[in-house]
């Protein structure tokens, strides 16, 4: 197994586009900060008709958390619901693997299929995080209209994301794996006016 | 153009692709017949006023949805999930069958 | 959301792009030289200072300690921070600044705004070139290059001026006229020549070193325009805490109360602005987004805009985009895009001189500049008057007045003759002097005669338009206004109000009362507690006008659109020649189509052909307005999406190792799929691509198959669902096997196939090809949502969870049996070809393995979770070392596809059924599925339709090439002689010659026999044999292995 060790390691998603250092405008504090969030354990559940009052009870019991309303996110710490589409959510929590049996443990109730590997994650955050994504995001970002807990299926540059807010001013963005570099390349330049540091 | 997405909220036109009239039912079923399935396939009403049609929401929730539109205006009265409309739709169809006992394949 | 200090332009863009205030500089919003009311005497007569002969000596709103050095056509001038390069080249005497469009007739600045059609300039140099720039919106800067176009070889001295002694050749319809000259002499005559001569500016040559950007922006009120109702309209809304944006087109907000002598509760405009401003800047809901042209109004409250972020520098700053195009959506907009003073249609009103009289006041007021010594003005309207007392106030003597009114108020020619003017009442000026500038004017008294007159300039006063293009962009059309002689916004779109000039509300006063008013009114239906506050006291203004819209015989061209050089001759030409309806005339004339869309012609054209026609010029309409407002840039449009990123692309997840090996890369849709892997020694892609294929079929390979999208459906009707949308049966599919899927438009054609594989019970995973992954999500989404709400299906999309690769050739099992975790049986017995099974891999690592094959040989596709995709590939070619394994593209996966017989995008094209691609005999026959139906009618089940076979060529030496079409052996190439086409060839390494895949008329009884296969286009005629399309292995014995 030791050959397994060191040939069968999971690589991040952003590897090869998310360098770790001060990215455009290098002059006074960076206002933007990347973190690229790699190991993720990601479920996307889709609950079967008629089981949704039984799917909330199961998710309660497991997680603490209600079953988030369309176009909203409940987090518990690290570990959070986020409503994805009709009947549909994400489950999300910091460590691979912890989600594994969530299939057998709602059997009957929703459709789990794991997308920890599908979907790659950055937390954005910052005094300018808005002001980068609202170069790519149609959607209303202003408090008035978001905020912490909301969330938005939409897309940025022509590419398709899931944004979720967790406080005043960090933002995560799910984007499906094999575009993470053209998002980068979009964030990167979007980024520059303000100063990006972005984290190992 | 602006789509009010009754899961996402309002949105650009461009997270949306257009099909088309709403209308036309499939006919369902080894009994339907080729006429029928001619007229559902291409017969459509060309309407100067409102219409309902269907659009997807594939930028945003995947879901499919029923836009009441006026053609000259572009005037948005309604959307509402496709597969409610469907739903309620199926629901009349076999309150229908029942009455004139005519059993659903 | 202060974004910028909007009312004095910044020194530079800074880093920091939408912040690039980097303060006011010394803290005011205007100059401290620049005292409250800008005008003063100067101290000689006719003379400004310096090198600025036409600078007055004091005033304005430009700051006079900071020249500013630009060239003009490589002459060096000066001027202020603060000027337009058009209010630098008048404040330096130089009024010719361009040559016409057609006639090349001398051109100088007829206005102070995005309305000129006279003033256009190259502007920078290199590959920032940009043509077509009007000097009257160009911001000046320190080293501003600018250059006249349409010209040559100088300005002064052009040899195509010729072009305007064949103004009779380039009148009206000219174009359509020369159409009809003899062809032949069209392409190698007529268009060089045309082309040459008649123009405007060069593009770059280079591609553009600038950045340009999107944002998206929402507010509650959408103020257009900055001017005092704009200002006024955002004040009362803003005040209530609604989101408001502020757009303006000009550098500095305020609008005409820059360029006018007014006051407002008693001070002067420009203080009154500033204090707005300031107050709008302290609001935190307020954006004021000056520079930014709204240019576009769409439906449902969506507005584009486009932000000149970096226009006034001479390269943007580290970071920060040349422009910014805005997409803003608005609950509601008060349009206050103020309006476009008319000019006089009369002999040689394109003179260099001749300006529009609100235009001599800005360059006066405003920038402390008149454009004259000698400044005579034409009006027919009060407010014409004003520039005479504005000159007055300057301490400078008016040469004449001409009113085209009979009766003038004693006050006005007291006032006029006080300032030394000749007045004549009842006037007109009939004909212009000089040549390349203005040096007297003909003017026509009420007796009939004829004066002339010396003067320099001449300021034209004929009423206003409101702007009614953005109001009009949603194909509403504007109505007739009799009180102000013009059109007016009609049903403006949902959510949009009028105020101020725009509206037709001509005076300050009104201007500021609906401004306010308006603009409470949007944040209330907003939800907002708004009031408009009370409206201030303004200085009394006349608006009294009778407009001239033409003089009677005119001495020379009177031109009705300076830029496309459309005289009112023309207009009287299209009248005569039947071209009378209002959108006839645009195009027939070409009026209102050069890039300022008409702004100051539309009117003049309109009411020469009401006239002629004997109509009311709203009985002859008014053509549709569309975005943009001016120009926009390609750039802006593009943003981000430019070169690599002119959309994203994905990466497979063997990307890394890819790029690590020498891969040649593919672009399928959006995929960028490795092609092909030369090693070194291998001198084309051929040579690689057969070594490849080779090695598949005696060795193996490995591919990376993740582009092929995946499904996950699950549920107790899973099957069932899978049935409907699938033309092939599927009821006997065992849990842990897989199937080749068939799935049908409902129109009867083939969308795509792939595979179905059942993981359990009630839970498949169905695979679909890499280009119609999206569409066939869609239709599956589509047949589940509307078609059969009731089954229970739950479907996600997992095609980028896994990374999937197929291990490919004979030793493919042996490579395998090193890479799947101890314990899971490969035999054939055990794992049998079309086998599904979920196992792990590398210790542990959940995988899913499937024995499909696309090569036709023994061959397995692998899926593990797409973080180990690299790993798993790199582990599959470690494992594979000892069999000879290589890694192979997209390329050799075609070909072996094609050496199989099997459809694939060529043949699956959207216009071929399941018999054409001889797929007949899958299709069920005891359920209902989508496309069931209409695959039956008859032009779809014609036994002479092309159906797919194979095709060698009779001379296997010879190249067969996808797009020829089959002809009989001796048939004469016709339409009615075509048989079909071929859609996909290779060479084939396993045959050692060329073959190809085609669909041809009753292919399937035809083997054996030959027919051409005819490429016109690239000299291609090869004899080809129809055959079996599964030219290796036809019984598909390997696979079975």
């Amino acid at each position: 197994m030791a050959e397994h060790a060191t040939l069968w390691r999971p690589r991040g998603a952003w590897d090869l586009y998310a360098h770790a250092g001060r990215h455009g405008r290098r002059k006074g504090p960076a206002s933007v900060t990347v973190i690229p969030r790699e190991g993720l354990a990601l479920m996307s559940v889709t609950a079967v008709d008629g089981a949704e009052e039984r799917l909330a009870a199961a998710v309660r019991d497991r997680f603490g958390l209600s079953l988030p309303e369309p176009g909203t996110a409940l987090f518990s710490g690290e570990t959070g619901l986020i409503w994805s589409g009709p009947g549909q959510w994400l489950v999300l929590a910091p460590t691979r693997g912890t989600l594994d049996g969530l299939g057998a443990a709602l059997s009957g109730l929703a459709a789990v299929a794991d997308q920890s590997d599908g979907r790659a994650v950055l937390r954005l955050s910052g005094p300018d995080a808005r002001r980068v994504l609202e170069k790519g995001v149609s959607v209303d970002l202003h408090p008035r209209a978001f905020g912490p807990g909301r969330t938005a299926v939409t897309s940025v540059a022509h590419i398709g994301v899931q944004l979720w807010q967790r406080d005043d001013a960090t933002y995560e963005i799910a984007v499906a794996r094999s575009l993470a570099g053209s998002l980068w390349s979009w964030l990167d330049e979007a980024a520059a006016e303000f100063g990006c540091e972005v984290r190992g | 153009m602006r789509i009010r997405c009754p899961y996402c909220g309002e949105r650009d036109n461009g997270e949306f692709s257009y099909l088309g009239d709403a209308a036309p039912v499939r006919p369902d079923g080894l009994e339907a017949s080729a006429e029928a399935m001619h007229d559902y396939v291409y017969l459509r009403d060309n309407r100067a006023g409102e219409i309902r049609e269907l659009w997807y929401h594939g930028a945003g929730c995947r879901a499919w949805l029923v836009v009441t539109r006026d053609t000259r205006t572009h005037a948005i009265s309604d959307v509402t999930p496709a597969r409610d409309v469907a739903k309620a739709r199926a629901a009349k169809a076999h309150v229908t069958e029942s009455v004139g006992s005519a059993p659903h394949a | 959301m202060l974004d910028r200090t909007p009312n004095f332009p910044p020194p530079s863009a800074g880093e920091g792009g939408p912040r690039v205030s980097e303060g006011r500089e010394r803290g005011a919003p205007f100059p401290e030289t620049s005292p409250p009311h800008p005008l003063a005497p100067s101290p000689a007569e006719g003379r400004g200072l310096g090198d600025q002969p036409f600078r007055t000596s004091s005033g304005g709103l430009i700051d006079r300690r900071r020249a500013r050095d630009f060239t003009f056509d490589g002459r060096t001038l000066t001027g202020y921070h603060g000027d337009t390069l058009a209010s630098a080249l008048l404040a330096n005497g130089v009024r010719l600044v361009g040559r016409s469009f057609k006639y090349h007739r001398p051109r100088g600045i007829l206005s102070a705004g995005s309305e000129e059609p006279n003033a256009l300039v190259e502007l920078r140099s290199g590959a920032r070139r940009e043509p077509n720039t009007r000097a009257t919106m160009a911001e000046l800067y320190e080293g501003l290059e600018a250059t006249s176009q349409n010209r040559w070889p100088t300005l002064a001295v052009d040899a195509l001026s010729v072009n305007a002694l064949l103004s009779p050749i380039f009148a009206a319809g000219f174009y359509y006229k020369t159409f009809m000259w003899p062809a032949a002499l069209w392409e190698k005559l007529y268009e060089p020549m045309i082309r040459r001569a008649a123009g405007l500016g060069r593009a770059a040559n280079a591609p553009d070193p600038d950045t340009y950007e999107h944002a998206h922006a929402h507010c509650d009120v959408l103020v257009i325009g900055g001017g005092p109702a704009g200002l006024s309209a955002a004040l009362s809304a803003g005040r209530s805490g609604a989101r408001v944006i502020l757009v303006d087109e000009d550098f500095c907000l305020g609008g005409r109360l820059l360029a006018e002598r007014r006051e407002i509760d008693g001070v002067s405009g420009p203080e009154w602005v500033a204090q707005a401003v300031a107050e709008l800047e302290s609001l935190p809901e307020v954006r004021l987004l000056s520079r930014t042209t709204l240019f576009g109004v769409y439906d449902h409250g969506a507005y584009g805009a486009v932000e000149r972020v970096s226009d006034h520098v001479a390269v943007p700053a580290p970071h920060a985009p040349r422009q910014r195009l805005w997409r803003i959506v608005a609950r509601r907009a008060v349009l206050a895009a103020g309006a476009i003073e008319r000019p006089h249609v009369f002999g040689g009103n394109d003179r260099p001189g001749v300006m529009l009289a609100g235009a001599v006041r800005t360059y006066l007021n405003r920038y402390g500049v008149l454009p004259g010594s000698h400044p005579a003005v034409f009006t027919s309207s009060d407010d014409g008057w004003r520039t005479v007392a504005d000159i007055a106030a300057a301490g400078r003597r008016v040469a004449a007045v001409v009113d085209s009114r009979p009766d003038v108020p004693v006050a006005l020619r007291r006032m006029a003759e006080s300032a030394g003017a000749q007045v004549v009442a009842g006037g007109q000026v009939v004909g212009t002097r000089g040549h390349l500038a203005l040096s007297g004017i003909d003017v026509r008294d009420s007796y009939g005669s004829t004066l002339r007159i010396a003067c320099d300039t001449l300021a034209m006063a004929n009423g206003w338009n409101p702007v009614v293009h953005l109001d009009s962009h949603l194909s509403r059309r504007p109505v007739w206004d009799e009180a102000i002689h013009g059109f007016v916004p009609g049903q403006l779109p949902t959510g949009m109000v009028a105020a101020g000039a725009a509206s037709g509300r001509l005076t300050l006063a009104d201007a500021l009362e609906s401004g306010a008013r308006l603009g409470a009114e949007a944040a209330e239906s907003c939800d907002f507690r708004a009031t408009a506050t009370a409206t201030p006291r303004t200085d009394p203004e006349s608006t009294a006008h009778t407009p001239l819209w033409r003089v009677a015989k005119p001495k020379g061209k009177a031109f009705v659109d300076f830029q496309n050089d459309v005289a009112a001759s023309d207009v009287e030409l299209a009248h005569r020649e039947g071209f009378r309806a209002v959108e006839l005339l645009k195009r027939y004339t070409t009026l209102g189509m050069a890039t300022d869309q008409g702004k100051t012609s539309n009117l003049a054209g309109l009411s020469i052909m009401a006239e002629l026609t004997g109509q009311k010029i709203p009985a002859v309409g008014t053509t549709v307005f569309r975005p943009p407002f001016t120009p926009v840039a390609i750039g802006a449009f593009a943003g981000h999406h430019r070169g690599k990123e002119f959309r994203a692309t994905r990466h497979v997840p063997s990307h890394a190792w890819c790029l690590e090996n020498n891969a040649q890369f593919l672009e399928t849709g959006l995929w960028l799929r490795p092609a092909y892997f030369p090693r070194a020694g291998e001198t084309d892609w051929l040579q690689t691509v057969v070594r490849e294929v080779e090695t598949v079929r005696g060795k193996v390979g490995l591919c990376d198959v993740s582009t092929f999208g995946k499904i996950d459906i699950q549920g107790r009707d899973a099957l069932a669902f899978i049935e409907r949308v699938c033309a092939n049966p599927f009821g006997t599919l065992k849990v842990g096997r897989s199937r080749y899927a068939l799935l049908l438009r409902e129109d009867g054609f083939v969308l795509d196939d792939g595979t179905v594989s059942r993981l359990a019970e009630n839970h498949f995973v169905m695979t679909a090809s890499t280009a119609n992954a999206a569409r066939v999500m869609q239709h599956l989404e589509f047949c589940r949502q509307w078609l059969w709400p009731e089954l229970d299906v739950q479907m996600v999309s997992v095609s980028e969870q896994w990374a999937q690769y197929a291990v490919a050739g004979p030793r493919s099992r042996d490579v395998l049996r090193r890479i799947v975790d101890p314990g899971f049986d490969l035999s054939n017995e055990a794992f049998p070809f079309l086998g599904a099974a979920e196992i792990t891999v590398g210790g542990g690592i959940p995988a899913r393995l499937f024995r499909i094959s696309f090569s036709g040989e023994l061959a397995y596709e692998i899926a593990v979770p797409a973080s180990y995709g690299d790993a798993a590939w790199r582990a599959i070619m470690q494992a594979g070392l000892p069999y000879g394994i290589c890694p192979y593209g997209a390329e050799a996966l075609s070909v072996m596809r094609i050496e199989k017989g099997h459809a694939a995008g060529a043949e699956i094209n959207g216009q071929t059924t399941a018999r054409d691609l001889a797929l007949g005999g899958m299709l069920a026959k005891k359920k209902d599925y989508v496309g069931r139906l209409m695959k039956e009618r008859p032009a779809l089940t014609d036994p002479d339709r092309p159906i797919l076979v194979g095709f060698r060529p009779v001379d296997p030496s010879q190249r067969l090439r996808a797009g020829a079409h089959f002809l009989a052996v001796g048939a004469e190439p016709s339409l009615a002689a075509d048989e079909g086409t071929m859609t996909s060839v290779a060479f084939s390494p396993s045959l050692g010659h060329w073959i190809g895949l085609g669909l041809i008329r009753r292919g399937a009884e035809r083997h054996g026999e030959r027919v051409r296969a005819y490429d016109p286009v690239r000299g291609g005629d090869v004899e080809v044999e129809i055959c079996n399309a599964a030219f290796v292995d036809p019984a598909g014995e390997r696979m079975h292995g």
